[in-house]
């Protein structure tokens, strides 16, 4: 039977993200959280997949109580069954540390519903790291296919999918042995308007909650931050840069102020170079 | 004795490197000069070296040599000819338990961002993707030098410094055009290492079926040295229609900000920024931009920027070199005319 | 291929069905809730509040009709409102007319100005602590009906989109599309009696906005109606709420004069930002956010029938402001509540017929809601048809007033006489007093 498991994150819609003139530091107030966009998609096409084919899709989440709210829409958007993997233990987790409790988290999942199919997001617009998929893939040693543009056949009988990948300049496609573990583009599935029932459900819906004592078996120095190896030395805004000359249209006419561009010898320059 | 290795994963397709490695390699070197500084004994040393997995590729290596490694690894192997996730994981894991690197370097492209992930799990430690900056720390912490590794985050509004502390290798992934490609140097000096590659049969599970390649001619915005951008500004696709032609006669390429590729005005290939390209051309006119961080961090590196924009106080005036105040569908007619009449008469 | 779906056991099903989760909307779900009614709420945004927008001021004795204790439960309010008034804009010059202390003076204040964002999340979920059950991203887009006609719920957008219920209370706010869709009323919103309010809201330290304005402290705010020189000389109103440490200034203009002169909104709240006057007002001031919302002001003309069976109507969607008196909000919170007592009484009695549901536009006449809706049914047209109101009183006013503060050692009976021509080169004392008497009976509706 088709299982599906899809690891979402949430996110802030970093959009829309400005920073304090003054202090420097990240607005965060007003900012919407946000099931990362990538993570959607994926699990629109787990959820695409299910319909055809029949079987379930849980999804996971790791983070602060809060992503209970991302694991609703998760279930709004046709996931059965929603788990929110959260403890204090967890916290200030680099990819590293991530990927070994997701993994530990899909064996578990593994070992009650056998999975055919571990969906990821190909990259989360927070940290844009794209790290964790392919990391859990090699904590599981199950196969890892990267930036999935479309899912042409699962075949559960026979144990094999067939997708389609997009590098930079080549598209390819791709058989693989289930289970598989694939990041997702965006064009992988569109995401669904869900019916009223899916939508009233995932109201009422109350994630299960997987801590640090259970019913994942943690080494307590792979977890957390006492798990990741990289931390944030520091922070710093992107320095000003010292704005040029400004010409106003209106003052000097739209020709004199393109000439004046023109007469630039840089521009000439790199005209130059074109030719 | 130890020997620090400072690595850096040489990318190729098809007998081809990626431009992005040998720009590695110039950051390779600059670590490595601040390492020589950094490590106590007289006896340690630092080597900048390289990864190169493949078949029938020997040029390559020697380009790598000639490009600033002081030694290549390579591995050769019909496995290796086109790109797969699990034998290139397994084989530079391999090798970098082999040699234990202090420093790994790898391109992130989407090559790259496919293997160092997975590499770095493997190896248990830390990766810090899509660095700006790499330096070496200025106090020594543990028993080795350690990198401060600098990159963008939320969306690029932040500057976030990593460290990798207690692991080795420290890896870092870096974006193609961020650094300066090094010069080449045809009398450089190195050594070729061939190690054997660790096939497992498991990687039969995941099979190519069919690779088509994109002819990526129009649209390889990393390498072009002159970009003609548009952002929302235009106010809808055909906009960028009059971008082209004004790119067409300046000889260059046109780019695009996140929202117009958003809202499908234009291709992703065409995008610039921090979820797009990074670009470093000589010259880039940013038409209708407001220039929200995001699209400033891919843009900045131009050596010559124009900005274009109604509103005076947009940010990407900031940025800009030069900055007209204006509509922008009256100055880049204005701006085409006027190049061709002066290409025409030739006082260009 | 079978999608098993959750309807296919469960239908859903409540006492009552409220479309829309604004003021009335709220209103009318906490009312029934807390009599132990089993209330769904509607709502097309993706929260409460994403799809309203004001200026503005709301008005607590609706809040403590229908929550007496809602202070308790920590309201996100901006600035109370202690001076209110009016200014007078001409071209060049200012005069305000505002009043503090006094009947101003109250605590806790008749008037709060708030942030809809806030204020309307906190609404509905003051409904949900009472049992309701909220509903977002979902449009209502007709009732759902029987064999024999009766109303029998609500259908959405979404697929197995049904929900059952005797009663339906339709609070969707200006755009009445299900209203007109029931046939409460017979017509869509007629443009010359439909007002886009359009606003900046604008951040600026507590104590700039204190000094700026003249305001002792945090817990001192001010609300001006500005009449005069706001959207070029066309019909509208301006005003002005200071927030805790931002700043609300915007206009209103109908939309016939929109169209007629072809003017974006946009443009029209820059020009009125750039006024002389009101420009040093934001200054240094980082702008937030901007947008519009529809405001029907018909008010009387476009009242739909209230009552159908099965169906009630409150708020916005049923025309209930009054414009001069920037009352819209109480009128639907209060509509909302009353329309909840009366769905209340449908249930204690079984009877959902408009026999029983005409409790509902009864019990309103008795309030100040229908009596006010009358009385002003001329203004918003009497506005369009004098628009010296708009220029010449406003550049009047600035004129007399500057004239009298600039008299000093001239004599006081050519100082009269030259505040007489500033009136007579601009109007007639005859068309003068005619205007006034115009606008008495506009606002008193004789």
């Amino acid at each position: 039977m088709f299982h599906a498991v899809v690891a979402i994150k949430q996110v802030p819609d970093t959009t829309n993200i400005r920073i304090d003139s003054e202090t420097g530091n990240l607005v965060r107030a007003g900012v919407p959280a946000i099931m990362n966009p990538y993570d959607a998609h994926a699990l629109a096409a787990a959820v695409e997949w299910k319909r055809r084919l029949g079987g379930r899709v849980t999804i996971l989440s790791m983070g602060p109580p809060s992503f209970a709210a991302s694991i609703r829409e998760g279930i709004e958007l046709g996931a059965d069954r929603g788990i929110l993997i959260s403890a204090r233990q967890f916290s200030g987790a680099d990819t590293l540390a991530t990927s070994y409790v997701l993994a530990k988290a899909i064996e578990k999942i593994h070992s009650e519903e056998p999975v055919s199919v571990i969906f990821f997001g190909k990259q989360a617009i927070d940290g844009d790291t794209a790290q964790v998929g392919p990391g859990v893939s090699v904590r599981l040693d199950v196969p890892v296919i990267t930036y999935c543009s479309k899912i042409q056949q699962i075949d559960c009988e026979h144990n094999e999918i067939v997708v389609q990948r997009k590098a930079e300049n080549y598209t390819e496609t791709i058989r693989a042995a289930l289970p598989v573990l694939l990041t997702c583009e965006k064009e992988v599935s569109k995401i669904p308007f869900a019916s009223l029932p899916d939508l009233v459900r995932s109201l009422r819906y109350e994630p299960e909650i997987w801590g640090y004592e259970g019913p994942m078996e943690l080494e307590r120095d792979k977890v957390g931050s006492k798990g990741s190896p990289t931390i944030v030395f520091k922070t710093a805004t992107p320095p000003q840069s010292e704005a040029g000359e400004l010409i106003y249209c209106d003052a000097v006419g739209v020709a004199n102020a393109v000439k004046m561009v023109l007469k630039k010898s840089e521009f000439k320059a790199a005209i130059k170079l074109a030719e | 004795m130890t020997i620090h290795r400072v690595w850096v994963f040489i990318e190729q397709q098809g007998g081809r490197a990626h431009p992005v490695s040998w720009e590695l390699l110039a950051v390779a070197n600059d670590l490595a000069k601040q390492l020589k500084t950094k490590i106590g004994s007289a006896n340690d040393t630092v080597s900048v070296e390289c990864v190169l997995l493949g078949n029938n590729i020997p040029a390559l290596a020697r380009d790598a040599i000639s490009f600033g490694a002081e030694r290549v690894y390579l591995v050769e192997h019909p496995v290796f000819e086109q790109y797969m996730n699990a034998p290139y994981c397994k084989n530079v894991t391999a090798l970098a338990k082999k040699y234990t690197p202090t420093v790994f370097l790898i391109g992130a492209t989407n090559l790259g961002r496919d293997l160092a992930g997975a590499v770095a799990t493997s190896l248990e430690t830390g990766l810090t993707a899509d660095c700006t900056d790499i330096v070496v720390d200025e106090v020594d912490r543990v028993d080795h030098p350690l990198l401060l590794a600098t990159r963008p985050a939320f969306g690029g509004n932040i500057l976030a410094t990593i460290v990798c502390r207690e692991r080795l290798p420290q890896m870092a992934s870096v974006r193609p055009r961020v650094f300066p490609v090094p010069p080449k140097s045809d009398n450089a000096v190195g050594e070729v290492i061939s190690e054997k590659a660790v096939i497992d049969f498991r990687d039969r599970r995941v099979e190519i079926l069919e690779r088509i390649q994109i002819d990526r001619q129009g649209i390889n915005l990393e390498y072009a040295d002159i970009i003609v951008s548009g952002g929302r500004g235009l106010g809808d696709a055909s906009g960028f229609k009059m971008l082209q032609e004004l790119a067409d006669v300046l000889g260059g390429k046109v780019g695009a900000t996140r929202p117009c590729v958003d809202a499908g005005w234009i291709a992703y290939e065409h995008q610039v920024g921090q979820t797009g390209k990074t670009v470093r051309p000589k010259l880039y006119i940013a038409a209708g931009i407001s220039g929200a961080l995001q699209h400033k961090v891919g843009a900045q590196n131009a050596d010559f920027i124009i900005a274009i924009n109604k509103d005076p106080h947009a940010p990407i005036f900031d940025i800009a070199d030069m900055g007209i105040v204006g509509d922008l569908y009256e100055v880049i007619p204005e701006m085409i005319a006027q190049v061709r009449q002066q290409k025409e008469s030739e006082l260009l | 291929m079978i999608k098993k779906t959750a309807s296919m056991n469960h239908q859903l099903s409540f006492d009552a069905v409220v479309v829309g989760a604004g003021l009335a909307g709220c209103a009318t779900a906490i009312t029934m809730a807390k009599e132990g009614l089993k209330v769904a709420i509607v709502e097309r945004g993706q929260r409460p509040g994403s799809k309203n927008y004001f200026g503005g001021a709301l008005y607590t004795h609706a809040i403590a009709e229908i929550l007496p204790d809602y202070m308790e439960w920590k309201p996100p309010f901006e600035r109370a409102v202690t001076e209110a008034g009016f200014w007078f804009l001409s071209q060049n010059g200012l005069t305000k007319m505002t009043v503090q202390g006094g009947y101003l003076d109250k605590a806790p204040a008749d008037a709060f100005i708030t942030l809809r964002s806030k204020f309307d999340v906190w609404w509905a979920d003051q409904a949900q602590r009472l049992g309701a059950f909220l509903i977002p991203k979902t449009t209502v887009v007709d009732l759902l009906r029987g064999n024999d006609g009766r109303v029998q719920g609500i259908k959405t957008d979404r697929e197995d989109g049904v929900i059952h219920s005797p009663i339906v209370i339709i609070c969707e706010g200006v755009n009445n599309l299900l209203t007109q869709r029931v046939g409460l009323i017979s017509h869509d919103l007629e443009p010359s009696r439909v007002a886009l309010g359009i606003k900046q809201l604008i951040s600026l330290p507590a104590d700039i906005i204190n000094s700026r304005f003249g305001l002792q402290s945090e817990a001192h705010g001010l609300a001006v109606s500005v009449l005069g020189d706001v959207s070029l000389g066309l019909p509208g109103m301006g005003f002005v709420y200071t927030g805790k440490n931002n700043l609300s200034i915007g206009l209103g203009v109908n939309l016939d004069v929109l169209a007629e002169y072809r003017l974006k909104p946009y443009e029209v709240l820059k020009r009125y930002l750039e006024h002389p006057i009101i420009k040093p007002l934001i200054k240094d001031g980082q702008l937030l956010e901007y947008g519009a919302h529809l405001i029907p002001e018909g008010g009387w003309t476009d009242l739909p029938v209230l009552q159908t069976n099965g169906v009630l109507v409150a708020g916005d969607a049923a025309a209930m402001v009054n414009a001069l008196h920037w009352e819209g909000t109480n009128m639907a919170m209060v509509a909302g509540r009353i329309a909840g007592e009366t769905a209340v009484l449908a249930h204690t009695k079984n009877d959902f017929t408009s026999k029983t549901l005409s409790e509902y536009s009864r019990r309103l006449e008795d309030e100040f809601l229908l009596k006010d809706l009358r009385q002003y049914r001329g203004f918003s047209k009497f506005l369009e048809t004098h628009p010296q109101f708009m220029d010449v009183y406003p550049s009047f006013m600035n004129d007399a007033m500057g004239l009298w503060f600039s008299a000093f050692g001239k004599p006081k009976k050519q100082l009269f006489k030259e505040i007489f021509q500033s009136l007579t080169k601009r109007r007639s004392v005859f068309h003068a007093a005619a205007d006034m008497i115009s606008m008495a009976k506009a606002v008193m509706g004789w």
